[in-house]
């Protein structure tokens, strides 16, 4: 299939993406993936308590519950069997070049649904001389603009395929959390 | 249905970003991250003077990984340019573009390279382009470049990279703002020519100092001047060039090289240039009548910072 428009992509891409509120509190919304069937992928810290809600993009409101949390990874896994929402598909970011096309779906700053477009740098250890490389995690790096609301969305290729989870952003740069870590997590709930 | 995708453009820029990336080092001139450099010349690397910290003992990370030897040619803070010397074949020579056929709207990249992995990327538009200017560090670049894209930490001294992997310029985040600005390459090329040459870049000196003055219509009129203004000289250095040439306090220099002359920033662009050791021919207004006057431009002594 060939995208000929990046706004095709993001529809599609959309209709996956949920927004995601973590037990009573209305606030401190983030965003949360259909990885699976009945399986959401968010940041683990956006979801604080084992009971979620998510609002899906046609506008219903499911309550969820937390099966796995990571904080280390900043990775956590929610269980939502009433969301019906199709599930996105995803690409090993090791397999982009830098320079190649990807975007961001989230909420950042509360706009709902924003898309956010620009490219991969790398996939691995961050830079020297970047604080938070002590833990040696692999990051997802993307010139992209990312904004607090962002955090368990989707950063994805040209395509619409899922390369990693927004996660944080670090002296202007947007790290996501490898979709390869993710599946790997998945693996073991 | 056209055959242009998302993807298609997507792999173009990837193209261009492997492309110019395969000509770009790592720069280790400073504690902790290290800046980027383009291989301008065979064995030669420019990168910004902001980011060259200490003179002895730069390496470079060339794009297979492999560490190597660089020795400072010579730095100019005017223009926030430092070239280094690298053993020659060690990557491609950068392919240089033509930065006046960049124009507002236009996709570029931003490129670096940060350690052995592969060359970072910054993607946006070109924001503004224009004509001569002169920015706050006090060089002359000879065109304004800017673009609507993010100078990350280690991107200083990269270059700013068109659709097609050809080179415009060195981004510079000591000069970038709101917007990313590019010194061009024709701007990189006088001060990398300037630099192998002697060390510096040689900035012209008139041994004068002058303030605008405006003359009445009729008295402009009446000398056949192109415009009704031009510099007064206040003070001449004893046996600088202006002294030599025979200039005077009280003198109204009107003319350079047949111009009118009525703005110090004119002076100040035409010193700049490549000028020391040459005549810049001057018509100067003294007791009421137009004079010419030649002036051998020396150089302007440099103190050490």
């Amino acid at each position: 299939m060939t995208t000929t428009f990046l706004s095709e992509a993001a529809e599609r891409l959309r209709l996956s993406v949920a927004r995601i509120v973590s037990g009573e509190r209305a606030n401190g919304m983030g965003a949360a993936i259909a990885w699976r069937s009945g399986l959401f992928v968010t940041s683990a810290h956006v979801v604080t308590s084992p009971r979620v809600h998510v609002m899906t993009p046609d506008g219903r409101t499911v309550p969820g519950e937390v099966v796995a949390r990571d904080v280390h990874r900043d990775v956590a896994i929610v269980r939502v069997p009433g969301a019906r929402m199709p599930v996105v598909q995803t690409a090993d970011p090791a397999t982009l070049r830098p320079g190649s096309l990807v975007f961001a779906v989230g909420h950042p700053f509360g706009v709902v649904d924003a898309v956010s477009a620009g490219v991969f740098q790398a996939v691995g250890w961050l830079p020297s001389g970047l604080e938070l490389n002590k833990e040696r995690l692999r990051w997802v790096q993307a010139d992209v603009r990312l904004g607090p609301g962002n955090s368990g969305g989707p950063l994805a290729d040209s395509e619409g395929r899922v390369i990693g989870v927004s996660a944080m952003i670090l002296a202007g740069l947007a790290l996501a959390v490898p979709s390869t870590d993710v599946d790997e997590m998945l693996a073991g709930v | 249905m056209t055959e242009t995708s998302l993807a298609t453009l997507s792999n173009q820029l990837a193209d261009a970003a492997a492309e110019a990336g395969a000509a770009i080092v790592a720069v280790h001139a400073r504690p902790r991250m290290p800046s980027t450099g383009v291989h301008w010349q065979d064995g030669i690397v420019v990168t910004t003077d902001g980011t060259i910290r200490r003179e002895e003992g730069i390496t470079v990370t060339l794009p297979n990984g492999n560490s190597a030897k660089a020795t400072l040619a010579g730095r100019d803070r005017g223009t926030d340019l430092a070239v280094l010397r690298i053993p020659a074949g060690s990557l491609p020579v950068a392919g240089l573009g033509d930065p006046a056929s960049l124009r507002p709207g236009h996709l570029v990249l931003a490129l670096a390279r940060l350690g052995d992995d592969g060359p970072r990327v910054s993607f946006g538009t070109v924001s503004a382009v224009g004509g001569a200017w002169r920015c706050w560090k006090g060089g002359e670049i000879a065109r304004r470049l800017q673009s609507n894209l993010t100078v990350y930490p280690g991107f200083g001294g990269g270059p700013l990279v068109d659709a097609t992997g050809r080179v415009h310029g060195i981004n510079s985040g000591g000069l970038s703002g709101a917007f990313a600005t590019t010194i061009p390459v024709e701007t990189v090329d006088r001060v990398v020519r300037q630099l192998l040459d002697r060390g510096y870049v040689a900035r012209g000196w008139l041994g004068a100092a002058m303030q605008p003055v405006r003359f009445s219509e009729a008295a402009a009129t009446q000398l056949g001047m192109g415009s009704d203004g031009g510099l007064i000289i206040l003070s001449i250095e004893p046996g600088g060039p202006a002294a030599t040439a025979g200039m005077l306090i009280g003198d109204v220099i009107v003319m350079l090289d047949r111009q009118p002359l009525d703005d110090i920033n004119q002076l100040l662009r035409a010193l700049s240039g490549d000028v020391v050791g040459k005549s810049l021919h001057f018509g100067v207004v003294r007791g009421g009548a137009l004079v010419p006057v030649d002036v051998l431009i020396g150089e302007r002594p440099r103190t050490r910072p």
